[in-house]
């Protein structure tokens, strides 16, 4: 019998190998001698940290990562029989990322959404040269935690500003995180215009949404 | 109390710091290159003369005389012509008359055309017009007169082109369509590539400058390599200029390759010898400025991987430098105090060959 230390290694293990069959059988295996709870919080979500760090440090790539976190669904997924009722449906906050107005970049906010799915929030992308209402319109619509904004121009920028004040007119702003990035915006830029955060890159996204929403 | 010197942070705000937290953070962001690329740090005496350079009492410093680099030029005429979102500062002039000013004003040792989309797909319905004006600008120029523009493959995926986004599919889990519809991307960056620099060569064009590959991942990165390589093939003298978008190809396929190596997470030093055997002339590798960290970490550790990129590379190293890349400030107008201290400390430090 494996002690819960192997077992544990075994499940982070899986979640690295982004392979979704050896995180099947991994937590098959663990199932008789661990809770659910244990799998997920000590084996599962410590390879999905792991995979965060590799991802940093460009040893491991975005679908890599997308296949871990498919993988790691799976695996919670074939142990929620096992879990109290909706134990195994709580999402970590729920976050409407875009691309401000008059800036058609996408690629960098995408890695973003993508990170920060992949890290167990409930996403929204809701693409490029988003008009400004629509970040309010859709964080109403689906009861948002957080609103990131994606700016890479400086004419642009501006664009996180409006959405902040928005926000305030709507009388939303203190129920909602704000988090900007993109190349032109900065941590002085976010205190500025009174963004609760800035974010150099995807992973330090990830880090700043957990900081702010957990 | 010690003395004071006027450094920046990445974001250009200025700040007052002492020899020795100068020091420290020289040794800082060298020891996160090395790390991250694993490659040497400064040593004791290039960490001194960074330093010293950081510490001139001068406004703007030079390089020291007899080491002067020459200055190759992208973004074609639009920072004069194009309007504040394009980079430029909007003075009326058509693209000859830009090109010449860069050519006998502004010290350009080459100089290349770009249209005002600046990417290679959208050069292709008005190929016929870039060829007049290339041809108006060779028999008006002297210097070295390519033809410019970005891979920018994020082009070939809707709504802009033909191929599903695959950062779309992959937030979908449908990560065999992201491969495919990269895969696919990179074949038609590489045919249009080379369909628009053979026009172009036809009407007397001296080389091509691809001017930030790798914008959209590694599989821009696969597409210009095999676009550089049947160039060469088809042009054996042509002057091929490669600059890269970033400090590490970002992985978006995280599978391709060329040349049996994995492209997906290269940095500057591995990218030169591949550019270099695809058939380049000469290599713009990039390190991209922090804003959260001052201009001595930033500065350090650009030096420390435009070093290693020229000690890797057999052919020049041309490394690029303005806002936010090579330790210079993420500013619109890049101050002159960080832009020639970082300048000085790339030629003599890191040995670059060009900017």
């Amino acid at each position: 019998m494996a002690n819960k230390e192997e077992l544990f290694k075994e499940l982070s293990d899986a979640i690295i190998s982004c392979k979704k069959d050896n995180v099947l059988a991994a937590v098959e295996k663990a199932k008789d001698e661990l809770d659910p709870s244990e799998i997920i919080e000590n084996g599962l979500a410590v390879g999905m940290n792991q995979v965060g760090i590799l991802f940093e440090r460009g040893k491991l790539f975005l679908p890599h990562v997308m296949m871990a976190a498919d993988a790691m669904n799976a695996g919670v997924e074939s142990l929620k029989e096992l879990m109290p009722e909706g134990e195994g449906d709580s999402k970590m906050g729920i976050i409407v990322n875009g691309t401000v107005e008059g800036d058609v970049h996408d690629i960098g906010k995408s890695i973003v959404s993508t990170m920060l799915q992949s890290a167990g929030f409930e996403v929204y992308d809701i693409g490029r040269d988003v008009p400004i209402r629509n970040f309010i319109e859709k964080a109403k619509e689906v009861g948002a935690n957080m609103i990131g904004l994606s700016a890479l121009m400086t004419t642009t920028l501006p664009g996180q500003k409006e959405v902040i004040e928005l926000l305030k007119e709507e009388g939303m702003r203190d129920s909602i995180k704000v988090m900007i990035g993109g190349a032109p915006a900065t941590t002085a830029w976010a205190e500025k215009i009174g963004a609760d955060c800035y974010a150099e890159n995807a992973s330090e996204a990830v880090a700043k949404a957990k900081e702010l929403l957990l | 109390m010690a003395k004071e010197y006027t450094l920046r942070m990445g974001d250009g705000k200025r700040i007052f710091l002492t020899k020795e937290r100068i020091l420290e953070e020289i040794e800082a962001g060298t020891a996160d290159a090395a790390d991250l690329g694993a490659i040497a740090a400064l040593s004791g005496d290039q960490m001194d003369k960074l330093a010293e350079i950081l510490m001139m009492p001068g406004k703007t410093v030079s390089v020291e005389q007899g080491m002067e680099v020459p200055v190759t030029h992208d973004i074609g005429t639009l920072r004069l012509d194009g309007d504040q979102g394009n980079s430029g500062v909007g003075i009326p002039s058509s693209r000859l008359v830009g090109c010449m000013m860069h050519e006998r004003a502004f010290g350009a040792d080459t100089m290349e055309l770009g249209h005002i989309d600046y990417s290679f797909k959208p050069v292709k319905p008005v190929v016929a017009n870039e060829c007049q004006a290339m041809e108006v600008c060779q028999q008006n120029m002297i210097v070295p007169m390519f033809y410019g523009a970005m891979p920018n493959m994020g082009l070939y995926y809707t709504p802009d082109g033909p191929f599903e986004n695959p950062g779309d599919l992959m937030k979908a889990f449908k990560i065999q369509e992201a491969w495919d519809s990269m895969e696919h991307a990179a074949e038609h960056l590489t045919r249009d590539t080379v369909w628009v620099m053979q026009k172009l060569m036809a009407c007397g064009t001296d080389g091509v400058n691809f001017d930030t590959i790798g914008a959209a991942g590694d599989g821009d990165f696969y597409g210009t390599l095999n676009a550089i390589e049947a160039l060469r093939k088809t042009y054996p003298n042509m002057y091929i200029e490669a600059g890269m978008a970033g400090e590490c190809v970002l992985g978006m396929h995280g599978e391709l390759k060329y040349d049996g190596k994995t492209l997906a997470g290269l940095w500057p030093h591995e990218q030169a010898p591949l550019v270099e055997k695809a058939g380049a002339n000469v290599f713009g590798p990039v390190c991209n400025t922090n804003t959260s960290k001052t201009s001595a970490w930033n500065l350090a550790r650009s030096v420390t991987f435009m070093k290693a990129a020229v000690e890797a590379a057999n052919i020049p190293c041309h490394v690029d430098m303005g806002m936010g890349v090579g330790g210079i400030p993420m500013l619109e107008t890049p101050p002159i105090d960080a832009v020639t201290r970082a300048s000085k400390a790339m030629v003599e430090i890191a040995g670059v060959d060009g900017i």
